[in-house]
């Protein structure tokens, strides 16, 4: 037994989801809230990825950004103290509300001129179609082995920096 | 079942959700609910709690949240590397191993930060 | 192919066709909602059947039926019926959702773990990983659970248990991964189908090993449970829980417990495979209580581990040893000693 589903109506979920949750991360009242919304967020990214094709990679997705990143975050917020963290609160003037409004606006139409002026030519991408989840390790480790030496440089660096960085701030 | 596996789990998450949903919600109906000043302050052994709950933070462990985050995505490139490890030739995964070794010097110096308390 | 009911006449075809199909079945029953419920309560009541037994006492021995074994029933109907305390300036909402998505969370990854040949919910090819990105997320939600509650005890008991969770997750991934590297894939349903010969436990022996312990530190079991210690911290982070919220917890910890023993099962003991004489969930089962009943043991025997210790063990010693068999499953594969296995 199958069940159709639109893919468009998918789509539209996940985007309202997505970004839902980002503007609340950004609008809301009290920190640990917005980080919530920013893990929300980071789920639905996760989510575009399994719909585009790249299971592995949203799975990387929601064990890294969700089950690190944002226990980071957490962590960083409840280490601030009550008083400073509403210091650190963005309330939007009154102006400035508006006038994001506006340029959103602009740009939507913007994309939508542009979508529809190109018509039926519209680049796509090619089918990912069914991919096996190994041809990304092959092709990480056959065809990227430099890069993944690099990388491995960078986090070294980066972890090495954030810890002598918090060390001599304590 | 050739139904795509997605789908079978975002129906089993709508299952669960609105199966384990009841028991949180019928239980507020069922249960008296009397805010009671003396009763719902924080546990504290007896006595009145004193001093903001939430503001005391062990600095300790921080390197460790650190190395997690690090190896979190260190484990999933491995977890791309190993699924393919016997399809490729053994000289083809001398990158990943030279990987591992040069993460090792790192993850010596965050220990070594991280054992000595008068960092944190 | 069923499309989704257009007109209000599809409607009672279409409910008869799902309520009859294999899926609806697997989702609710079995391997699904109804199942791990059950099994979540069972292990309730099995857990202080085998520690009363350990410790010369009898256990829940009034609740109905032979030896108790309602129990778990009712327990859930009285804690139904309490009150929830909320404390003192807690964070009302997020104090009532955390434990609904702990339980969510800990039933989720149960549709990808095979419980026969056609038997699971949702073959993903990335099966493990999507288990390992869902217990990943728990010591963020307690994290968010400690903090909502306003209370120092849970606090305090909420950061020691993220830091033991963090620390010894990366060992099971990387012990997992030798699982990976012998089977070649990370759905569970095919490194079920690669230990059709020989079980895993056997060439991958220090995998398990590393997998065990983790898995018995994730669940906060002793002897690693100092976050949740009685004599510590009273209850740990679910010091303030009451009522509902305190039987969702519970009910989430030992789903938990159940997943995590399933999950050694099909990655070291051969999953569903068996002699024929017995269907093959039955045999899934039957091993995933004996792991069950390995992780509830040392409850009753060890002694608990300092925190400060436990965390420091988990980076360093548990960490190299897994990092080392990781070389070790290198030159096993390479050598060739697994095909003289046979797989």
């Amino acid at each position: 037994m199958e069940i159709a589903i639109p893919p468009d109506l998918v789509f539209v979920l996940l985007a309202a989801v997505t970004l839902i949750a980002a503007v609340l991360a950004l609008q809301a009242k009290e920190l640990i809230y917005g980080a919530i919304a920013l893990g929300i967020s980071f789920i639905g990214i996760a989510g575009f990825f399994v719909f585009l094709d790249a299971p592995y990679l949203a799975m990387l997705q929601i064990a890294v950004y969700v089950g690190a990143v944002v226990v980071l975050i957490l962590f960083t917020i409840m280490l601030v103290r009550r008083e400073q963290s509403d210091e650190l609160l963005d309330r939007p003037e009154g102006g400035q509300g508006a006038v994001g409004l506006w340029l959103a606006g602009l740009l939507a139409v913007a994309i939508a001129g542009v979508a529809a002026l190109a018509g039926p030519n519209l680049p796509t991408a090619p089918p990912a179609g069914n991919l096996p989840v190994s041809s990304l390790g092959l092709v990480l480790v056959a065809e990227y082995p430099i890069p993944l030496l690099i990388l491995a440089l960078l986090i070294s660096a980066a972890l090495l920096g954030a810890l002598v960085l918090a060390k001599v701030e304590k | 079942m050739a139904l795509n596996p997605w789908l079978m789990i975002l129906i089993w998450a709508i299952v669960v959700i609105a199966l384990t949903g009841p028991m949180l919600t019928l239980p507020m109906f069922w249960s008296r609910r009397k805010p009671d000043p003396f009763r719902d302050m924080p546990f504290e052994s007896g006595q009145v709690p004193q001093g903001e709950a939430r503001h005391r933070l062990v600095m300790q462990y921080y390197p460790y949240l650190l190395m997690f985050v690090v190896f979190d995505v260190v484990g999933m490139f491995l977890f791309a590397w190993g699924m393919s490890f016997t399809k490729i030739p053994l000289y083809a995964s001398f990158p990943v191993l030279l990987f591992l070794f040069l993460l090792a010097a790192p993850l010596g110096y965050a220990l070594h930060l991280a054992l000595r308390r008068e960092n944190w | 192919m069923v499309n989704l009911p257009a007109t209000p006449a599809d409607l009672i075809p279409f409910f008869l066709a799902v309520i009859t199909s294999r899926t609806f079945i697997q989702i609710i029953i079995f391997p699904g909602f109804i199942h791990v419920t059950l099994v979540t309560a069972f292990l309730t009541w099995y857990e202080r059947k085998i520690i009363a037994r350990i410790q010369l006492r009898i256990g829940p021995l009034y609740a109905g039926g032979p030896g108790g074994i309602l129990q778990p029933i009712a327990d859930g109907v009285k804690l139904i019926f309490k009150e929830v305390m909320i404390p003192y300036k807690a964070d009302k909402p997020l104090f009532l959702a955390i434990p609904l998505a702990l339980v969510v969370m800990a039933a989720l990854p149960f549709a990808v773990i095979p419980f026969g040949q056609n038997w699971v919910i949702a073959n993903l090819d990335v099966g493990l990983v999507f288990v390992f990105a869902m217990t990943s997320l728990f010591p963020l939600m307690i994290l968010i659970f400690a903090w909502a509650s306003n209370s120092k005890y849970p606090f305090l008991g909420g950061l020691r248990s993220l830091f033991q969770q963090v620390a010894y997750e990366i060992p099971m991934w990387i012990s997992a991964l030798s699982i990976v590297m012998l089977a070649g894939s990370l759905s569970l349903v095919d490194i079920v189908n690669a230990q059709a010969r020989i079980w895993f436990i056997i060439p991958a022996f220090l995998s398990f090993i590393v997998f065990f312990i983790s898995i018995m530190a994730e669940l906060e079991r002793l002897p690693f449970d100092l976050p949740t210690a009685e004599p510590e911290l009273v209850a740990g982070w679910f010091t303030e829980s009451s009522g509902a919220i305190f039987m969702l917890q519970f009910l989430a910890l030992y789903m938990k417990m159940y997943l995590m023993s399933s999950l050694v099962t099909v990655l070291f003991l051969g999953g569903w495979w068996g002699p024929a004489f017995l269907p093959q969930p039955v045999w899934f089962i039957i091993k995933t209580l004996i792991v069950a009943t390995f992780i509830i043991i040392p409850r009753a025997v060890f002694a608990r581990i300092r925190v400060d210790m436990l965390i420091t063990i988990g980076w360093t010693r548990l960490l190299i040893v897994a990092l080392v068999n990781v070389f070790l499953t290198v030159l096993l594969i390479t050598s060739g000693l697994t095909a003289i296995l046979g797989m």
